[in-house]
């Protein structure tokens, strides 16, 4: 058989099975196949949110906690200051008032 | 009677509250300030960076310590271009809610020479010092600290000293 007795063997005119159009008409009414998607795929979703949220949380506690840590060494140091010149300032006083 | 009764839940009520920190007003000083400090930290956040202070840093361990007692730290400091950019009025603003009986100037010194002045205010309570006010004014620079809690002044004063921590930087006013 040479190549244009295959074509035409392959190509040719098939008709369709009788229940054809009974079976397409049935699945059209059907509406279109649901595929529900697989339980440990909705499990791994989870559990990755919920690793990403507890990370996500930690980090930010841990720059509030830094952040404020910061600001008490700041606040702190400011007080400090200021009260160590008042003290100051109450020495000089005394000591002039002394001498 | 009822009078009475009205009278020891309300003296009840006033013991119970919780300290306070001093209402005091800005917005015409950061107006003018060309720089500015400010940190406002309450109990939750204070408590949250006693985890963070480090008990292997000695200067970090002492504010630690002291940090234990402290229900909020208010500081704000207003640096000026120019000297006269706050008034005596300004300062007078600062000092009134600090005269209700509560409160009492420890210290109040000035020097002439330079112009600065130091006024330190101690809240007292019924369980030892409630909580700490600082006025404390230079010609071209003014800062008010108010801590609210149970503190200890030798320690603060202390820290002010021997601080091993970088020097305040200024956060600069926007144009």
């Amino acid at each position: 058989m040479n190549l244009e007795d295959e074509l035409r063997s392959a190509l040719r005119r098939r008709e369709p099975s009788p229940d054809f159009t009974a079976r397409v008409m049935a699945r059209v009414a059907a509406g279109p196949a649901r595929t529900r998607p697989r339980p440990w795929i909705r499990w791994a979703a989870a559990i990755a949110a919920a690793l990403a949220l507890t990370a996500g949380g930690y980090e930010y506690r841990q720059y509030r906690g830094e952040r404020a840590r910061d600001q008490v060494l700041l606040a702190m140091r400011i007080a400090g200051s200021k009260l160590n010149k008042a003290h100051k300032m109450v020495q000089t006083v005394s000591h002039r008032s002394n001498s | 009677m009822k009078t009475a009764g009205l009278l020891i839940a309300l003296l009840l009520a006033a013991a119970a509250a919780p300290a306070q920190q001093v209402k005091w007003n800005f917005d015409k000083l950061a107006a003018r300030a060309s720089d500015t400090v400010d940190v406002s930290l309450s109990g939750s956040l204070l408590q949250l960076a006693a985890k963070f202070l480090s008990d292997d840093d000695k200067d970090q361990a002492k504010v630690k310590k002291l940090v234990v007692g402290l229900k909020g730290i208010y500081v704000k400091c207003f640096e000026f271009k120019k000297e006269g950019e706050y008034t005596a009025a300004d300062l007078e603003s600062f000092r009134a809610p600090l005269r209700s009986p509560d409160w009492e100037r420890v210290v109040g010194v000035h020097s002439s020479e330079d112009g600065e002045n130091v006024e330190v205010y101690m809240k007292n309570e019924a369980k030892g010092i409630g909580g700490l006010a600082i006025i404390a004014s230079e010609p071209k620079e003014l800062t008010l600290v108010n801590i609210v809690g149970n503190i200890d002044l030798d320690s603060l004063s202390e820290l002010g000293g021997s601080f091993h921590i970088p020097e305040v930087e200024m956060e600069k006013k926007k144009p």
